[in-house]
């Protein structure tokens, strides 16, 4: 008898809480969960509600602030160097994301026909995507440069004349644009290589068959087998390049006149007015 | 597509193919050429070839400018959290992708609104919380902040790769006796290794890469990673461009050489993550 019960305490000992199999498995699955929900709680939910119940406020570092309503954003909206962020951050965008669409595809077609060394081209094409994005800025900051700057060494010596590309208010949006499609352009070329080779070949045989020239093709078999990866590559993308702050940090930190200045540039100014106004009264 | 290129496709192509070649290697050729010059050289007789090629900038760099603290730096920052959120994410995709439970789609959702969510809205208040737990100024603090884009990037790709493998080995698993964990430990982990050599990668050159968190969270000398420290030198009033690009070879090549050896992985990881996710 006593044997025969021994199974049952042990079942009942590892099954703590009477629960039935279903239960036991949402409860570890609650467990296994829980880290990552909670430093996101902590690190992004709340900062991020706390950061809107803040722009009601009139608060400041080590003041308790009162609610003002839409006070900061109508004195926000009224700031000459916030109409220019809005207007530099789509035109960057825009830009910068047509570019990488036109090019991205364009060499992902090429690196897709039946050339020698495919590997090697496709490693090359990494490159710059490899490169820490400070890296690449700062290199780009280098090359613009009128003194030492390699564009400018050509350009005196091919033109004999020299640009300011990061000093003058025409040349700053367009240079920054040049580097951070420079640096983002290879992550748009593996994506839509890699939908590329996985398009079967029977269906441009079929095409070919029925007489379809290579417009039609690729308007009618490649465009839609790669239709959505182009549309998760050109989201992921859009958001890296809104939230980029390396790429104007470094090469022109917003200026000259704001003509680079974008969000991320703008908030980080924003924080450190902020820290010079708590350290004033100290002093 | 196995047809064969005509004469004058080949021509074209190939021209593509080289000046494309051009446009990439050509800055970061000059990178380090740079990185191999003195201010004299540099200015007195520009040139695209290298003239009187010197490691000097990399000297003074590791001995003068201590680089070697901002490059330990990094790596304890980028590797702790790299480890720790290849960890808790790892758990939360198994969750969120084989077991069954209530809230789960909210919990998808949370992560991926955590991702999507600018940094620099978040900063301040993250400024905020960070100095109440008094890790400002502290590696540990920046570990703990880089969390808020590795860990959901992290359980995204790794959601990815569990969606990508099936079931039917640990539920055969467990009829053999094995519980859903030790399934988990001993099948699905196992298995997707590629999805984590890729997803460390990933976090890794993330957190070694960044830059405005880590200009936020760090103000002395000795807590500066190598992109705060970079950032110091370019940010002066007389640019030492020798100097600078020497750091900037330094602080690449470690990344790319990681890249490269983990390319494949990557790229594959991405993919699943990207088209599954």
């Amino acid at each position: 008898m006593a044997e025969q019960a021994t199974p049952v305490t042990q079942r009942q000992k590892s099954n703590l809480l009477n629960l039935d199999l279903s239960q036991r498995a949402s409860l570890l699955g609650y467990v296994l969960v829980a880290p990552v929900v909670i430093c996101l709680l902590i690190l992004v939910v709340y900062p991020f509600f706390y950061a809107i119940w803040i722009s009601f406020t009139n608060r400041t570092v080590g003041g308790v602030g009162d609610f003002i309503g839409l006070g900061n954003y109508l004195y926000l909206f009224k700031l000459p160097s916030f109409q220019a962020t809005i207007q530099n951050t789509i035109v960057m965008v825009v830009v910068v994301q047509s570019l990488k669409l036109i090019f991205g595809l364009g060499i992902a077609l090429l690196l897709n026909q039946p050339i020698k060394a495919r590997q090697f081209w496709r490693g090359l094409v990494l490159l710059p995507w490899a490169m820490p994005a400070f890296v690449a800025f700062i290199t780009w900051k280098l090359l613009y440069a009128s003194e030492g700057g390699a564009f400018n060494m050509i350009l005196i010596q091919v033109a004999d004349i020299r640009l300011d590309f990061l000093s003058t208010k025409a040349l700053a949006m367009p240079s920054v644009i040049l580097a951070t499609f420079w640096r983002g352009f290879p992550f748009w070329v593996i994506s839509i290589l890699a939908a590329l080779q996985n398009v079967s070949p029977e269906l441009y045989e079929a095409a070919a068959i029925d007489g379809a020239n290579a417009w039609q093709r690729f308007q009618h078999v490649t465009l839609p087998s790669i239709l959505h990866v182009i549309l998760v590559v050109l989201l992921l993308s859009t958001i890296w390049t809104t939230n980029s702050f390396e790429n104007v940090w470094l090469m022109t930190q917003g200026g000259p006149f704001d003509a680079t200045m974008t969000f991320p540039v703008l908030a980080y100014y924003g924080l450190q007015s902020l820290q010079i106004a708590r350290l004033l009264p100290s002093r | 597509m196995l047809y064969k290129l005509s004469a004058s496709q080949k021509v074209l192509y190939y021209a593509l193919l080289v000046l494309m070649a051009v446009v990439i290697l050509f800055p970061i050729y000059y990178m380090i050429l740079i990185s191999l010059k003195l201010p004299v050289d540099i200015y007195r007789t520009p040139s695209l070839l290298p003239v009187n090629a010197t490691l000097q900038n990399y000297v003074e760099l590791f001995t003068k400018q201590g680089y070697l603290v901002n490059i330990r730096n990094s790596l304890v920052v980028a590797g702790s959290a790299t480890i720790i959120s290849v960890l808790i994410s790892c758990m939360a995709a198994f969750s969120l992708v084989r077991l069954k439970y209530r809230y789960k789609s909210w919990i998808g959702r949370l992560i991926l609104f955590a991702y999507l969510t600018p940094t620099a809205l978040l900063f301040i208040p993250l400024s905020v919380i960070i100095a109440r737990l008094n890790l400002g100024n502290t590696l540990q603090g920046l570990i703990f902040v880089y969390l808020t884009f590795s860990a959901p990037l992290s359980t995204w790709l790794m959601m990815g790769y569990f969606r990508g493998i099936p079931a039917d080995l640990e539920e055969q698993a467990m009829v053999d006796g094995a519980t859903r964990w030790q399934a988990f430990l001993r099948i699905l982990l196992p298995l997707s290794a590629p999805g984590l050599v890729a997803v460390s990668v990933f976090t890794f050159t993330g957190a070694w890469n960044e830059l405005l968190l880590a200009l936020i969270f760090t103000t002395s000398k000795d807590v500066r990673t190598v992109p705060v420290a970079l950032q110091y030198l370019i940010t002066g009033d007389v640019f030492r461009w020798g100097l600078i690009m020497a750091g900037s070879v330094a602080a690449a090549v470690p990344v790319m050489i990681l890249y490269y050896l983990a390319q494949r992985f990557v790229v594959e990881g991405l993919a699943a993550g990207a088209v599954k996710g």
